[in-house]
C-alpha cells in the first residue's frame, strides 16, 4: 500500500505517530468535554 | 498529487444511510429491530446514520463537481470516503451481525447446553475483524476507499483513550497490596516470557511486542495499545486478539473443572480465573460455571481482571524501550540506547490520554468518585422516594406484598448469609449495604426463590445500582471507535499476509497462556485465602 501514498504511511494518513497520537488525544478530549457538558 | 477520486460511492454510501435512518425512525423496520432485540439502539440507530450520511452525502456531492486541487483540503477530505465505506460496515456489525449472533447463541443454549455467542466471543470486536477480513479478500477494498482505511488507528487510539473513563482508583482501593503485586508480577512476567520466546523463535520484534502486551495484560485494548509502539501490522494485532480469545475459549472450560476438582474457594477461584484468562467475558463465564450460586467470586474475578488494565502504561514504556532496542541495535550494531531519549522521543500521547482519562474519572466527574466501571452504590432517601419531571412521586422502597413474598421465601433460603441479608432487606425495605447487594445478587442466582420472589430481589438491586449516564455514553462511544478502527484493521488483512505469518504466533501465545495459568494457579493456590 505504501507506493499509492506519498505522505504517511501504510498504516496512517499523518506524518508521524506522534501527529496521529495527538489527533486522537484532541479528538477524545472533545468528545470528553461535549460528554461532560451534555449528557 | 490529488488524492480525491471523482467516485459516486461516497454519495450512494450517503444516500444508504439516511434511508436507513429514515425507515428507522418511520418505524418501517420495527419488525427487523424486534427481532433482533435492538429497540434500545433505534435513538442511536437514526442519529448516527443522519449524522455520517449527511457528511457522506456533501463529502459526496464535493468529490463528483468540485474541483480539487493538490494540498491539505484534498488530502484529508480524500479519506472521509474510506471512513464512511468503514462507518458502513460497521453499522452491520453493530446492529445486525452482533445482535443476530447474540440471539443465535441464546436461542441455541437449550439444545447446545451453552451459549455459542458468548462462549466463541462473537461480539462486534471479532465481527468486525472478520467483515473487514472478509471484504478485503473477497472483494478487495476499492481504491476510493483505501485512503479513509488508513484512519482505522486513530480511531483505536482514540478508543484506547476514552477507556480511561471506565475505571477509577475505586477498584484499587477495594484491591490488598498482595493482590497488586500478584497481578504485577503475572502481568509483566507472563509478558517479559513472551519477549524472551519470541525473540529465541525469531518472531518479528513487532509481533513479539504486541503479543506480550495481549498475553500480559489482557485482550484487545491491550494489543491495541502496545501495537503503534512496536509498529504492529494489523495481521499481528489480528493474530493476537484470536490468540486470546481462542485460548480464553479453552480456559473458560477447563478453569472450572480445575478449580472444583482441587476443591478452591470463591476467592481462590476468582483470583486465579481473574489472572490467568486473558479475555474479560471469558472470565465472567469461568466464574459464573465456577460459582452459578453466588456473587463473590465473579466479583473477585472481575477486580483482578480489569485491575491488569491499569498496568497498561508501564508495559507501553517497556516495549518501547525494548523495541527500540532491539530495531536499533540490530540497524546500528550498538548495544545501548538512551532509555530517557526513547521514552521521551517514543512514548505514545494516546497512553499519556489514558492516564489523564483515568485520573479525570477518579474525580468524580463523570460519575461518583468511587464508581466501579461507571456503576455505583446508593440507597440514600432521596434517591428511594424522590419525583419524577411530571411531578410523580417515585417510590422504590419495597411493598407490603413484596415483604409478604420474601418473608414467604425465606425458608428455601439455605445459606446464612444469604438469610441474614434478606431479612434485612425485608427489616429496611432497601438493600442496606454494598454487600448485602451482592449477597443477594448471587441469591437471585442461585433460582432457589419463587419466581415472583426472584423479581422482587432483582426491582430492589436496580434500586439501589445505579450508572452514571456519561460513563454508559463513554461506553457506547468506546464499542463504536473500536468497531470502527478493528473493522478497517480487518480490511489490512490478506490471506497472502497471513500465510507469510504462519501459526507461530499462536503457538507461542497459547504456550505462555498455559505456563501463566499454571502459575497463577500455584501462586494463588499457595498466598490467596479467603480474603485478598
Amino acid at each position: 500500500m505504501e507506493e499509492k501514498f506519498d505522505r504517511g504511511s501504510a498504516l496512517t494518513i499523518f506524518k508521524n505517530d506522534r501527529a496521529e497520537d495527538i489527533v486522537a488525544l484532541v479528538i477524545a478530549l472533545i468528545i470528553a468535554l461535549l460528554v461532560y457538558l451534555f449528557v | 498529487m490529488v488524492y480525491t477520486e471523482k467516485s459516486r460511492w461516497t454519495l450512494i454510501i450517503g444516500v444508504i444511510m439516511v434511508a436507513y435512518a429514515y425507515l428507522v425512525q418511520s418505524n418501517l423496520l420495527a419488525p427487523v429491530i424486534k427481532f433482533l432485540n435492538t429497540s434500545r439502539y433505534t435513538g442511536e440507530m437514526s442519529t448516527l446514520a443522519y449524522a455520517f450520511g449527511g457528511i457522506a452525502l456533501a463529502v459526496g456531492l464535493w468529490q463528483l463537481y468540485g474541483r480539487h486541487k493538490e494540498g491539505q483540503l484534498d488530502y484529508y477530505l480524500s479519506s472521509v470516503a474510506g471512513v464512511m465505506f468503514i462507518m458502513l460496515v460497521a453499522f452491520v456489525v453493530k446492529w445486525g451481525l452482533d445482535p443476530l449472533m447474540a440471539k443465535w447463541g441464546h436461542d441455541a443454549q437449550p439444545a447446545l447446553g451453552f451459549n455459542f455467542a458468548s462462549v466463541l466471543n462473537l461480539n462486534y470486536v471479532v465481527m468486525g475483524i472478520i467483515a473487514g477480513i472478509v471484504i478485503v479478500n473477497v472483494f478487495n477494498v476499492p481504491s476510493w476507499a483505501q485512503h479513509g482505511v488508513r484512519l482505522s488507528r486513530l480511531g483505536l487510539k482514540t478508543g484506547v483513550i476514552l477507556l480511561g473513563s471506565l475505571y477509577s482508583f475505586a477498584e484499587l482501593a477495594q484491591l490488598g497490596k498482595l493482590s497488586i503485586v500478584l497481578i504485577g508480577v503475572f502481568v509483566l512476567g507472563s509478558m517479559w516470557l513472551v519477549l524472551v520466546v519470541g525473540t529465541r523463535r525469531n518472531l518479528p520484534n513487532s509481533m513479539t511486542g504486541v503479543l506480550s502486551a495481549g498475553v500480559g495484560v489482557c485482550g484487545v485494548s491491550a494489543a491495541v495499545a502496545a501495537a503503534p509502539v512496536v509498529q504492529a501490522k494489523s495481521l499481528e494485532i489480528a493474530y493476537t486478539i484470536g490468540t486470546i480469545l481462542l485460548f480464553g475459549v479453552l480456559c473458560m472450560f477447563a478453569f472450572p473443572i480445575i478449580g472444583k476438582s482441587l476443591g478452591m474457594g470463591p476467592i481462590q477461584f476468582g483470583a486465579w480465573a481473574g489472572t490467568g484468562i486473558l479475555n474479560s467475558a471469558q472470565v465472567a463465564g469461568a466464574a459464573l460455571a465456577f460459582q452459578p450460586t453466588g456473587i463473590e467470586t465473579l466479583k473477585v474475578a472481575e477486580i483482578f481482571n480489569i485491575t491488569r488494565v491499569l498496568f497498561l502504561p508501564i508495559i507501553v514504556v517497556w516495549l518501547a524501550v525494548w523495541y527500540v532496542r532491539r530495531e536499533e541495535a540490530a540497524a546500528r550494531h550498538v548495544e545501548k540506547v538512551d532509555i530517557m531519549s526513547v521514552i521521551v522521543g517514543k512514548f505514545p500521547v494516546f497512553v499519556l490520554g489514558f492516564i489523564l482519562m483515568f485520573l479525570l474519572s477518579s474525580t468524580g466527574i463523570f460519575a461518583p468518585a468511587r464508581h466501579y466501571q461507571g456503576a455505583y452504590f446508593d440507597n440514600s432517601d432521596k434517591v428511594m422516594v424522590r419525583t419524577d419531571r411530571s411531578g410523580k412521586e417515585i417510590n422504590n422502597l419495597l411493598k407490603d406484598t413484596d415483604v409478604e413474598l420474601l418473608t414467604k421465601d425465606m425458608e428455601k433460603v439455605k445459606r446464612d448469609d444469604q438469610r441474614a441479608a434478606l431479612q434485612r432487606l425485608i427489616d429496611g425495605r432497601k438493600v442496606m449495604s454494598e454487600d448485602d447487594d451482592d449477597t443477594l445478587r448471587g441469591l437471585q442466582n442461585a433460582k432457589v426463590m419463587s419466581k415472583e420472589g426472584g423479581a422482587v430481589l432483582a426491582r430492589a438491586h436496580r434500586a439501589v445500582r445505579h450508572t452514571a449516564p456519561k460513563v454508559a455514553r463513554f461506553r457506547d462511544l468506546i464499542a463504536w471507535f473500536f468497531t470502527f478502527g478493528l473493522v478497517g484493521l480487518g480490511m489490512q488483512i490478506t490471506v497472502a499476509s497471513i500465510k507469510q505469518a504462519g501459526g507461530q504466533p499462536l503457538v507461542i501465545g497459547s504456550i505462555i497462556g498455559v505456563i501463566k495459568a499454571v502459575g497463577s494457579l500455584v501462586v494463588v493456590w499457595l498466598l490467596v485465602h479467603e480474603s485478598i
